[in-house]
């Protein structure tokens, strides 16, 4: 409360904010929440990814497990970025009183992993990017989606020990041509079991992050 | 009881003795580190990434020891980073750095010793998955004793990783540090497997390159395992090592002037030998039996393994290593239908002798190209290298794959060498095809040559060169009279019986090995 308000009966306020409303309350809600979860500090880092993904990509060859491996890996730090965004600093009295939490994970989430294949994607336009915008897009998705999981289970902080462990499975597969789905990072763009698999895996990892949040650990 | 009146020292039940206090805190570190939840995750992906590839392979200790270094590497090393980042930013997580900074014990020692519990369990995880893979190898009957240089770079690979995390965690208190610590040790393997395969030459110092284009189950058995690459990469690590943890060392709260002294000497001391390890790994050669470093190569490494040659009972008798003994089936199999219509014929080899390579050559990409097999001695001997083939049980390879693949690649140079053609260059390479179009010279010896891969259905691979496949397209209307008259003599020579064609090669092969019979002579 300002100086200005003294007088002013509590929870009255000013015309021009009341005229305002609820809109600019829920960005105001929007925007605490991102700040809460560090989510400048990741799209920083989703440059930055973007910005190794141009390098990385000038100096590959078209083809062959590098040309996967290196941007796969990228792409499955960009993913574990994301997860740990989960990560709330309040606990349970966020929890317990944050009726918009639901929204505003869910809202994180998806516009996080859009803005990731944006600029991923925008990395690589000018190059040649082994399994293509779709590749990549699917690629993102999946990986994400174990990120959040992994923070539902394990807690924000922690969420990064999904996607990487699961990249450290693909490495194999990329080498050995595994052909199941659910390593989709090693089939081709236009495969459907994988894309279908990494969209399952990615609606999974939302829905339970969305309702359940990340798991809070009591001393972090 | 006044302050004035208050006892110097502690009470003494709170005191502990100083050689205890270093292990208290250890035992301690080891109780509260992450890395045991870790550890069930790393056991999957240890089964998954080495043992998995090392069990998919021939029990060799060269092939099995690869797997622990390079594979066993790839996904340790950013998990591990990324746990000890993890473990390393734990006071600053919880807001703890202040409180802790004022304990009697000096920061870094508490540090170390966090870093140390961290690495312990990693170690002995890595420790025991070696111990179960080196196990099962010699129980499967491995020939010769288990490859310690590699296990020696994983474990120096193991402490490089927690203490480059940690330091990261340390130093850059953040919830992205962790992940940012795994994803840049996972782009540094990455990027230095890519300079590898791009021949970069200061790129072997990286940790996944075992004996640089060396295949896994070329080096080690004739001679000794080489360590020189692997001496200069643990230098390299245990400099990275050194370097990360001094420079946990150097902020202010880290402990008095002396110690934050002693851990800029630690440092700048890491910094020098890694820089060292990579300037030793820049001098590198790559020689027959594995990667050379002129400053750390021991003489002594280069005295062949003493052994006794397991032997076939064939006709022409084939005897090999003993590390290969499960092989001689296969490899008596594959060179029978060669080596036996040849049997008698002066400079046909009377036995077959299993060698180490003898001559290598970089190639692209990391690549290797080995001296394929040489006939000589009297009575002529053929030394055969089998280092560098797909073994069966390697992969997917089958022995009636490595059969025919042996019989393909090596018939028709053992042809070749035997009719007197300019000797290979590289394995499976005909030298024939070098010449595309067969001059007067050599149109009889490349004539019998082929009737006799065509005889022996070496025809895969010698068909592939333009002299050998070309004549008989080059028996077409438009082909150089030459070519079609070689490839008449071809036909004809084929087309005679066995015991013809043998009791002419028996009369003949000297002067067709000196050039002296002309195509028309061709039976």
């Amino acid at each position: 409360m300002t100086a200005a308000d003294v007088g002013r009966p509590a929870g009255q306020a000013p015309a021009s904010r009341r005229a305002a409303g609820p809109k600019l309350a829920g960005l105001r809600l929007a925007r605490l929440h991102a700040a809460s979860r560090h989510v400048l500090t990741c799209l920083v880092v989703l440059a930055a990814c973007a910005v190794a993904l141009r390098i990385a990509l000038h100096w590959l060859p078209r083809s062959g497990v590098y040309a996967r491996q290196i941007p796969l890996t990228i792409e499955a730090g960009a993913a574990a970025v994301i997860g740990v965004t989960t990560g709330s600093p309040f606990g349970e009295p966020e929890r317990a009183t944050g009726r918009w939490l639901p929204w505003l994970r869910l809202a994180a989430s998806v516009v996080l992993t859009g803005i990731a294949v944006g600029t991923l994607a925008a990395g690589a336009a000018a190059a040649h990017l082994a399994g293509g915008a779709a590749g990549l897009a699917r690629d993102v998705a999946g990986f994400t989606g174990i990120a959040l999981l992994t923070a539902a289970v394990l807690g924000g902080g922690l969420a990064w020990i999904g996607p990487m462990a699961y990249l450290a499975v693909t490495l194999p597969a990329l080498t050995e041509n595994w052909t199941t789905p659910w390593i989709w990072p090693a089939r081709p763009p236009h495969d459907r079991g994988a894309a279908i698999c990494a969209a399952l895996v990615f609606a999974g990892g939302v829905a339970v992050i969305t309702v359940r949040g990340a798991r809070d650990r009591a001393r972090e | 009881m006044t302050a004035a009146t208050a006892p110097a020292a502690a009470p003494r039940a709170w005191r502990v003795p100083w050689p205890a206090g270093p292990a208290r805190l250890l035992r301690i570190e080891l109780r509260r580190s992450p890395m045991p939840w870790m550890l069930p995750l790393l056991a999957v992906l240890f089964w998954l990434s080495a043992y998995r590839m090392a069990m998919n392979n021939p029990p060799f200790w060269n092939i099995r020891s690869a797997t622990l270094q390079a594979n066993a590497m790839l996904v340790f090393a950013p998990l591990l980073a990324g746990a000890c980042a993890w473990a390393g930013s734990r006071d600053g997580r919880r807001g703890l750095t202040d409180l802790v900074g004022v304990t009697a014990a000096p920061r870094w020692a508490a540090q170390l010793a966090t870093w140390a519990a961290a690495t312990i369990w990693a170690e002995a995880l890595y420790l025991a998955g070696v111990a179960v893979l080196y196990g099962v190898t010699a129980h499967q009957g491995a020939w010769g004793g288990p490859l310690w240089w590699p296990v020696a770079v994983g474990v120096a690979m193991i402490a490089a990783s927690c203490a480059f995390g940690f330091a990261a965690g340390l130093l850059l208190a953040s919830r992205f540090t962790a992940p940012l610590a795994a994803l840049l040790v996972f782009l540094a393997l990455a990027g230095g497997a890519f300079a590898i395969q791009d021949n970069v030459r200061y790129a072997r110092i990286w940790p996944l390159s075992v004996q640089g284009p060396f295949p896994t189950n070329s080096y080690g058995i004739f001679y000794p395992y080489l360590p020189d690459l692997a001496i200069a990469q643990v230098m390299f690590l245990a400099g990275l090592t050194a370097a990360a943890l001094g420079a946990t060392g150097l902020p202010a709260a880290a402990g008095g002037r002396w110690l934050r002294a002693a851990a800029a000497a630690v440092t700048v001391a890491g910094l020098a030998a890694a820089g060292t390890a990579v300037g030793l790994a820049g001098t590198a050669r790559v020689e027959a039996h594995g990667i050379v470093i002129p400053a750390l190569h021991d003489a002594a490494s280069d005295r062949p393994v003493p052994y006794t040659p397991v032997c076939s009972r064939s006709a022409v008798p084939v005897c090999l290593q003993p590390a290969y003994r499960s092989y001689l089936p296969a490899v008596t199999a594959a060179l029978g239908p060669v080596l036996g219509p040849l049997a008698g014929l002066p400079g046909a080899p009377a036995r077959v002798t299993q060698v180490a390579v003898t001559s290598v050559q970089s190639a692209q990409s990391n690549g290797i190209g080995f001296g394929g097999p040489v006939i000589s001695g009297r009575p002529p001997v053929l030394y055969l290298p089998l280092s560098g083939l797909s073994l069966p049980g390697e992969g997917n390879v089958s022995v009636a794959q490595f059969t025919s693949g042996l019989r393909q690649q090596y018939g028709p140079s053992i042809v070749n060498e035997l009719v007197g053609l300019p000797p290979d260059e590289a394995v499976g390479a005909d030298v024939a095809s070098t010449d595309a179009v067969p001059d007067a010279r050599h149109a009889a010896q490349i004539a019998v040559a082929r009737a006799l891969d065509q005889i022996m259905d070496l025809t895969e691979v010698g068909g592939g060169s333009p002299a050998r496949s070309g004549a008989g397209g080059a028996a077409g209307s438009g082909a150089p009279l030459l070519a079609r008259q070689e490839a008449a003599a071809s036909h004809r020579f084929s087309a005679l019986p066995a015991a013809g064609r043998h009791a002419w090669l028996a009369t003949h092969l000297a002067a067709l090995r000196a050039g002296r019979i002309t195509l028309s002579e061709i039976p």
